[in-house]
């Protein structure tokens, strides 16, 4: 980290289930970017690849990288694909059901086909220790020992892995898991271990288990792989830290990785918001949508006071869309901090259909990279949004930039005789429908992240990015009354850009459980100091020495209520603070749900920390190297029956300048596309981003 | 967007979208802001939007069972307050003769008005914690009239142009006995109206209201033409199925609940001539709510992802004589209704399952029991612990029931143990699953669930609804049924067995345990794969006697590893020898 910040090369590197995306960062600020196809049986390889290529490309040695960052798939394929490490779990007398039981509620409604996924430690690897906590941590029932025994008979017996260890009201009392632990550790110290009142110190026995659980579960093989990543790159003579990305958008060190995996599940999508954020801030737009179309899926994210928000639940696993966020149990259950990011199954590569009633739907099956899209000519036969892209001239009829060679006229015969006849509308028509469908998809998601959080869409810009972002973001701006999209220089590796951005961050959380009536200030005050020097002590312990950031915050409900709402606590020795937390709470429980409850008693149920090393402040912008794309020319495109079909120039993103254009237009470039439809207009700004004003 | 560019399915799609974030964010609100755990860990509410004539244009994917009631209850605040209603006005009504189902269910409604043009309503349902009554909780079902169950609420203004009307708030904080628990709920669906108020004013300002009505029509429109296209694909003929309640808990003895579903080109007709007079016990349930049970049920046979509003009602017709369980008259009792909705539900997916061999499961398991706990601590102040239990699934003609599933008509969740532990003077034992309980098959049902409490304060009441202790869910195709629930008060000590519906009083550290059934099973379970048997075995889901005895699969006892051979001939000899014996 000291050697970036004095001066060092930087290497961002994302890793997913189709591309390896990396980015390298010259002391100055220039950044080249490689696209290598990842390499699924070992995903170092791709990656050792794409580095040996940057490095020859900048002409410098492996030693000259100060850092690399990393934002990986690894856990979240793993689990996927359930090929997560030989798992057992302990837990107390009578509730080894719990993880399979859930919370009961349908992924579905009116699905008589539904399926859960299966546990993640089958019945057999759960085992009952006998001992009981009440709610308050008081010991109702002292551990036995011979049942610690037999849990650990069974453990060898089955040749586990790893283990999970998860016992009612940890949280409020580690002692029971801990006695657990050293009995373990003391007759097989070769298991990986994952306590829940280390990973999630937090009342909910179910959300707390099944988190637990996924720890302990891809826990081996974040090992095995940062282990085999770590010795290719000794090899190739880089000595550089390795720092990963987590869900809620922080760094860790590797060696935290590896023991908490569980917060690297969305390191992926995380990057991109990260990098979003980042660029807010150097475009002055404090309030921002960031959204990220690819092949399969769109996702949306706020950032509100150049703040990114961040919940702390999310499902994985489950269908990509449900339907309504009402709809759980579909996925494993995660309560981590992640990025609130909603995600919809919509993207270039999704299938469009035609139902019994005549409604059009996009997604969210997708035609994926194989057999891809019907105008790639690969094997793909079911129309998808790409193909109606294609027809609609939006995007080039033979080749596109990137290289990849396309049909026109095949993906136009798939939306003809798949969506045009049975809609009974002409194929502009029917493919311009698609379209606009798959806008719809977005707002979906963009109004999951907004109006169903309370917020206007209309006060956010959009900063739109990803293979497809570009091409649909201003189209669905406007259906939301959004008036303005922005989109970045290198949009299709935006992420990768979004791992440089990243501060080196630690939450912790641990539950508080109290009445905010009775407190005295002081108590609270002490309370949530610790818990902010805890996260601070982590990040000495990893040799971060620089000038750290600590924040505040807790979450709060009024008494009964099930939801908290996170306050953030910025003045901890401030007088009045328990004053001043009802008010913000009340103040922030009136914005969400339109009412406040005066006099009703306020409950502190968890207390937060989080501690930062801040990027350096003078930091230079990352600024991507770019290729002119020459092939200045321009197309019929088609924009709905009023307008038909009209002559759009295809330029090259620098051919703009300040001076505003009108749509339609189209901007390509290697990575993605970009459209102004009619009626909008297109600028530069200083920094190279394509600035869209939308009309109402 | 441009809408005049719109051709009509790709408008309609958008606005069907919109419609169901609305009411989604509804139901966030009300969720998220409630005070009880039926509420906010349940979700036994609905949130859902009707247009200025009181049809149920959109309803937020919560609860199947309230669907169908809206309309009714709208019809009633219509009927009174049609020429009437002004803007910021709310309305409420939880009487079951008057628009209700029972009493614990609020309807709250709000006129959305855009100047001074009503535009729609938004509507809530929301099972509130308490109704005061005899038995806390509001959901005993040993009263045996209207009047003994707690406050009725006609049809009456909560708010009157925007001002709280004080004498019906008054009139419930003195009739509940948690009375901040149940106005801050009614406070959390005022919420949710006011956010789906709001959202259905910017998406009509989108569209204009014009366009935006003709959408409604359309969506409607689109809504029962799926319907009738799924109805009209059904063979025509009278499909009849009978299931039964084991008793009201008061003087009944069994139960029966008929229905004949009826096909007839592409419409649907279900009558439940047949089904027992109205009885004692509160387990009468009021004509909305088995309309509802019909539609929901058979809304899972229609393809298409529909559009979740009232068009897809349209050709389906109800026939329930006056005076009988499904369409009780005053003063019958109704509290515990939710019992006979579920058992209609298992009698209509019965009848469903004739229609449609191929799609329709055995019976599942859930619902049927609820349970609370009631009383005061110490220093006087009352607890009220309400929660209902579910379930698995029953066996389905192409995988097993799930196991620990919520009932397909409604869509709970459970509560969280600590969370209980944290806020009543309970504690909860043991959550698990029960052993040789599910309805085997060659597609089993899914196993009981068994939820044991110990009771921590001095004194208080217990009350159980539940069922299935004599007529057990029943299996298909060969499929058998499951085990029965029981009700064992201190398991550990006197073990005393106690009827399926109770009121007890219990005292510090008494222990109340609940088995539910467990769900039926599809086809012969002797045609089960014999790797899925072992591995139920080697899960202990079943035991390696009852896998021999039930499915014909013979495994060794140590390695559990199938013994092919004997597993052959006791599956051969079986054939030749089984059919009407088992």
């Amino acid at each position: 980290m000291s050697m970036a910040e004095a001066g060092g090369w930087r290497l961002g590197v994302d890793v997913g289930g189709t591309f390896t995306d990396l980015v390298l960062l010259s002391p100055d600020g220039r950044a080249t970017t490689r696209k290598v196809l990842s390499t699924t049986a070992n995903y170092a390889d791709a990656i050792l690849q794409g580095i040996r290529e940057l490095l020859a490309g900048a002409g410098i040695a492996a030693g000259a990288i100060a850092e690399l960052i990393h934002g990986t798939t690894v856990a979240t394929n793993a689990i996927l694909e359930r090929r997560g490490a030989r798992t057992g779990l302990v837990t107390t007398d009578g509730f080894r059901d719990l993880l399979e039981i859930g919370r009961i509620r349908l992924s579905r409604l009116y699905d008589m086909d539904q399926q859960r996924p299966v546990p993640l430690v089958r019945r057999r690897w759960r085992f009952e220790v006998d001992e009981r906590l009440d709610h308050k941590g008081n010991v109702l029932r002292p551990i036995d020992q011979h049942s610690i025994d037999r849990a650990i008979d069974a453990v060898r017996a089955e040749d586990l892995e790893a283990l999970a260890i998860c016992l009612v009201h940890a949280y409020a009392n580690p002692a029971h898991e801990r006695a657990v632990a050293e009995a373990i550790r003391a007759r097989l110290p070769g298991l990986h271990l994952t306590l829940s009142s280390e990973v999630l110190p937090e009342i909910r026995e179910f959300e707390r288990t099944s988190t637990t659980v996924t720890n302990a579960y891809v826990m081996p093989v974040i090992d095995l792989y940062l282990s085999a990543l770590e010795t290719q790159l000794d090899s190739l003579g880089m000595a550089a830290p390795i720092l990963i990305m987590q869900s809620n958008g922080g760094v860790m060190s590797s060696r935290r990785a590896r023991q908490r995996p569980v917060q690297l599940i969305e390191s992926g999508p995380a990057a991109g918001v990260i990098a979003a954020a980042a660029l807010a801030r150097r475009v002055g737009a404090p309030n921002v949508i960031s959204v990220d179309m690819g092949g399969t899926t769109a996702k949306a994210s706020v950032i509100e006071d150049y703040e990114i928000k961040r919940s702390n639940e999310f499902e994985i696993g489950g269908p990509i869309s449900q339907g309504s966020r009402l709809n759980k149990g579909g996925g494993y259950l995660l309560r981590t901090p992640a990025i609130d990011i909603a995600e919809v199954g919509a993207g270039g590569g999704s299938l469009v259909t035609v139902d019994d009633a005549g409604a059009l739907h996009v997604g969210p099956q997708s035609a994926g990279a194989v057999p891809g899209p019907v105008c790639y000519g690969l094997g793909g036969t079911v129309a998808t949004l790409t193909d109606a892209n294609v027809t609609l001239g939006y995007l080039a009829q033979d080749r596109l930039p990137s290289g990849l060679v396309l049909s026109a006229e095949k993906g136009r015969q798939a939306i003809a005789e798949q969506i045009a006849r049975p809609l009974r509308l002409s194929i502009d028509e029917a493919a311009h429908g698609v379209y606009l469908v798959g806008c719809a998809g977005i707002a979906r998601a963009v109004r999951a992240v907004t109006v169903e959080r309370g917020r206007d869409p209309r006060d956010f810009t959009i900063i739109a990015f990803g293979g497809n972002g570009p091409l649909l973001a201003a189209e669905m701006a406007r259906s939301l009354e959004i008036g303005s999209v922005l989109v970045p220089l290198a949009p299709g590796v935006f992420s990768a850009i979004g791992l440089l951005e990243a501060d080196v961050e630690h939450h912790l959380v641990k539950t508080f459980n109290r009445s905010l009536d009775g407190l005295v200030d002081g108590d609270l005050a002490r309370e949530l100091s610790e818990l902010a020097a805890e996260a601070r002590d982590l990040m000495l312990a990893e040799g971060h020495t620089q000038q750290l950031e600590a924040a505040s915050a807790v979450d709060a409900r009024y008494a009964g209520q099930s939801f908290e709402l996170t306050v953030p606590v910025p003045h901890l020795d401030a007088p009045g603070l328990a004053a001043a937390i009802a008010e913000d709470f009340g103040r922030e429980h009136e914005r969400t749900y339109g009412h406040r409850a005066p006099g009703d008693p306020i409950q502190i149920v968890n207390l937060r920390a989080v501690a930062r090393v801040p990027q350096a402040a003078e930091r230079r912008a990352i600024r991507p190297a770019t290729e002119p794309n020459p092939n200045q020319t321009q197309r019929l495109a088609y924009f709905g029956p009023r307008l038909g079909r009209l002559a759009t120039p295809v330029i090259d993103r620098f051919d703009l300048g300040k001076e505003p254009r009108s749509g339609p237009l189209l901007i390509e470039e290697y990575d993605a596309t970009t459209l102004v439809p009619p009626g909008c207009v297109a600028e530069l700004d200083a920094l190279g981003n394509i600035i869209i004003r939308v009309e109402a | 967007m441009d809408a005049r560019e719109l051709s009509d399915p790709i408008l309609l799609e958008l606005v069907k979208h919109a419609l169901d974030a609305i009411v989604d964010e509804m139901a966030i609100a009300l969720v998220r802001t409630a005070y009880s755990n039926n509420l906010k860990n349940s979700m036994d509410m609905s949130c859902a939007l009707c247009d200025t004539q009181g049809r149920l244009i959109a309803q937020g994917m919560t609860l199947p069972l309230h669907l169908g009631s809206i309309p009714d209850a709208m019809h009633y605040f219509l009927r009174k307050f049609g020429d009437s209603v002004r803007p910021g006005d709310v309305f409420i009504l939880n009487d079951p003769y008057e628009g209700g189902t029972h009493l614990p269910d609020f309807y709250i409604v709000k006129p959305v008005y855009r100047g001074c043009t009503l535009v729609g309503w938004a509507a809530t349902v929301g099972h509130q914690l308490d109704v005061g009554g005899m038995t806390p909780g509001g959901n005993g079902c040993d009263a045996t009239e209207i009047f003994q169950e707690g406050l009725r609420i006609p049809p009456l203004r909560l708010y009157e142009e925007g001002r709280p009307v004080d004498a019906v708030f008054a009139f419930i904080e003195r009739n509940v006995r948690v009375p901040r628990q149940v106005l801050g709920d009614v406070r959390a669906q005022l919420s949710a109206c006011s956010a789906g108020e709001k959202a259905l004013l910017q998406l009509i300002e989108k569209y204009g209201a014009e366009r935006f009505a003709a959408c409604l029509d359309a969506l409607l429109d689109q809504a029962e033409r799926l319907a009738r296209n799924a109805i009209r694909a059904m063979p025509d003929g009278r499909y009849d199925f009978e299931d039964w309640i084991d008793d009201d808990g008061i003087d009944s003895g069994e139960i029966p609940i008929k229905v004949t579903i009826t096909i007839v080109g592409d419409r649907l007709i279900a009558d439940f001539t047949g089904s027992a007079p109205q009885v004692k016990g509160a387990i009468n349930s009021p004509m909305p709510f088995t309309k509802s049970a019909v539609y929901a049920c058979v809304r899972h046979l229609i393809g298409g992802d529909p559009p979740n509003n009232e068009g897809y009602f349209r050709p389906i017709e109800v026939i329930a004589p006056q005076g009988t369980i499904v369409n009780p008259v005053m003063p019958a009792a109704v509290a515990a209704r939710g019992l006979t909705g579920f058992r209609a539900a298992n009698a209509i997916f019965g009848a469903l399952a004739k229609i449609a061999p191929d799609r329709v499961f055995a019976c599942e398991m859930g619902g049927d029991t609820g349970v609370s706990f009631g009383g005061y601590d110490a220093d006087r102040r009352p607890f009220v612990f309400l929660e209902f239990l579910f379930g698995s699934w029953g066996g389905r003609p192409t995988r097993d029931g799930m196991d620990a599933a919520s009932s397909s008509v409604v869509n709970f969740s459970n509560n969280p143990i600590e969370i209980v532990e944290a806020e009543y003077p309970l504690l909860i034992e043991r959550y698990g699953y029960v052993q040789d309980s599910e309805g085997a098959g060659e597609f089993r049902g899914g196993s009981a669930l068994v939820r044991q409490y110990r009771f921590l304060e001095a004194e208080g009441t217990l009350q159980v609804r539940a069922d299935r202790q004599k007529h057990l869910p029943y299996g298909l195709q060969g499929g058998r049924s499951g085990t029965p629930s029981t009700n064992i008060l201190n398991p550990e000590g006197a073990a005393r067995q106690l009827p399926s519906k109770f009121r007890h009083t219990v005292r510090r550290d008494d222990v109340f345990r609940h088995a539910l059934a467990g769900a039926g099973g599809w086809g012969d379970p002797f045609n089960r794969d014999p790797e899925l048997v072992a591995f139920d075995v080697a899960e202990g889901k079943v035991s390696i006697k009852r896998a021999r005895q039930e499915y014909g699969v013979v495994l060794d006892p140590i390695t559990n590893s199938i013994l092919t051979e004997e597993t052959k001939k006791l599956r051969q000899s079986a054939h030749s020898g089984r059919g009407d014996k088992r």
